[in-house]
């Protein structure tokens, strides 16, 4: 019994959902999304597999360390990065499939996510180059921005599953920090994008994502036409191959989350059917939330980033909030 | 066979670095229309990169003017290996009209040697794409050279 139970949490770190899969799935949508850009751009588009060759090629380059980095930060900063996006998707629902549940894993997901972004700002920092310190200050002002419409949106979902959880422990301020609930909830209500207090709460979390993940209007912090890259400056080779994994990676972690959110409990009852179910939202969610933003769209400053999050974006958040608590 | 596979990866990813090197521009603006949706390099995985640290294929354009001289050799020493050398219009093989000039040290292959070098003043859009799909060649070949 102990094996099995050993060899089920083996493959579901190592395989499916963990480290092959989410790299697999992560960089194909990235793939997707190059492609559908291209499209929408009237242009052929690299293939769907040129993240994958892109992420082979700078494995092979040559990795150079400048002389003026703080070696180990520079090295660790890409794979702590990964680890923790990797055990981030394990704490996700997917088609109700949830490797690891607990009692407040939302709680835990939100502090996991922004461990890469960190792990960027420090490799940037590390490097000791000026366009990583600028990249560096800039996504530091994109976190401050994205995390208070995060939170609120967090807030509204769990007091709205959780004001229909009366049966256990997890609701005892009528709001369930479980993700696990939240998707058992609605399998009961049906899904909460379809709830009219949460379309404000959906419509500000389909922002937040591009700026968690970097995405085009709000890349502030890797400008490639002002800074470079920002933080990733410096790096070439395998670290940087990990960080474009890691990016690729987010646009997964980030759609599943709001899959998990507000449309799960859509299903059939088999598993592996709601699990492709689950990534073919994922993929909707991308394509709508980025691939739409990013072809139509030019960048925000990083000043008017701070503001639209925190005026429109953190406004729609705790419309939803207030809603959901008082209606 | 992973070794393989990265090898492969070399010709299908090739990242461009752009230096100036004192060119008049008209090279410049035909490389941009090779990324225009017309031609489209990028359907062949071509990218531009903004810093050299990420470029594979380093192409230069303009006679190398003295002011300029360092810099671009600078700049391409900080491209990692295996990369690649590719000189843009006539100015960086031949100074063209401006041999002779005071205020020119070129022609680039005297400070570096040089992979392929694409003719024109200015060349045309698909010349510069069967240049740099002659590069990534090149670019393979060296990778597998490697280790």
């Amino acid at each position: 019994m102990e094996i099995m139970d050993f060899v089920k949490y083996a493959v579901y770190i190592l395989i499916f959902p963990g480290a092959l899969f989410t790299c697999v799935f992560g960089l194909w949508l990235a793939g997707v999304d190059r492609k559908v850009v291209a499209r929408m751009q009237k242009r052929k588009g690299p293939p769907i597999t040129q993240p994958a060759w892109d992420f082979l090629k700078l494995c092979g380059k040559e990795v150079i360390v400048p002389a003026g980095a703080a070696r180990l930060m520079y090295m660790a900063a890409p794979y702590v990065g990964l680890v923790s996006l990797i055990v981030t998707v394990l704490f996700i629902p997917i088609g109700g499939l949830q490797a690891f549940s607990a009692g407040g894993d939302v709680v835990v997901v939100l502090y996991l996510l922004t461990i890469p972004t960190l792990a960027l700002i420090l490799g940037g920092s590390a490097s000791g180059s000026p366009y990583a310190g600028v990249g560096a200050s800039r996504t530091m002002v994109s976190v401050m921005a994205y995390e208070l419409p995060l939170i609120l949106v967090l807030l509204a979902v769990a007091r709205a599953a959780g004001s229909h959880v009366t049966m256990d422990g997890y609701s005892i301020l009528g709001a369930t920090f479980s993700l696990e609930m939240i998707t058992r909830v609605q399998e009961l209500i049906g899904p909460l994008l379809f709830d009219w207090r949460l379309l404000p709460a959906a419509v500000a979390m389909l922002l937040v994502i591009p700026c968690e993940v970097g995405q085009h209007p709000f890349d502030v912090g890797e400008a490639e036409t002002e800074i470079c890259e920002g933080p990733l400056a410096e790096y070439s080779g395998a670290p940087l191959a990990v960080f474009k994994l890691s990016h690729a990676i987010k646009m997964f972690v980030m759609t599943a989350l709001f899959c998990a959110l507000f449309l799960g409990g859509i299903g059939t009852g088999m598993l592996w059917l709601d699990v492709v179910l689950a990534l073919v939202f994922s993929t909707a969610v991308t394509l709508v939330c980025m691939t739409l933003l990013h072809a139509i769209s030019a960048r925000f400053r990083v000043e008017q980033l701070f503001k639209f999050f925190w005026t429109v974006v953190s406004g729609l958040a705790l419309g939803s909030l207030l809603l959901v608590w008082f209606c | 066979m992973f070794k393989k596979l990265i090898d492969n990866a070399a010709a299908r990813s090739p990242w461009l670095y752009h230096i100036n090197a004192g060119s008049c521009n008209g090279c410049d603006i035909e490389l941009v229309a090779v990324l225009t949706p017309r031609y489209d390099a990028e359907r062949l995985g071509f990218k531009l990169a903004g810093t050299p640290r990420h470029a594979d294929i380093v192409v230069v354009s303009g006679p190398v003017t003295v002011q300029s001289k360092d810099r671009v050799l600078r700049t391409i020493e900080q491209v990692p290996e295996p990369r690649v050398i590719v000189t843009l219009g006539s100015c960086p093989r031949s100074c063209n009209v401006f041999k002779g000039s005071y205020s020119v040290a070129g022609p680039l292959d005297k400070y570096v040697p040089i992979d392929v070098s694409i003719a024109g003043c200015a060349p045309k859009p698909e010349a510069i794409i069967d240049g740099l799909a002659l590069a990534t060649q090149i670019l393979k070949e060296k990778r597998e050279a490697m280790k």
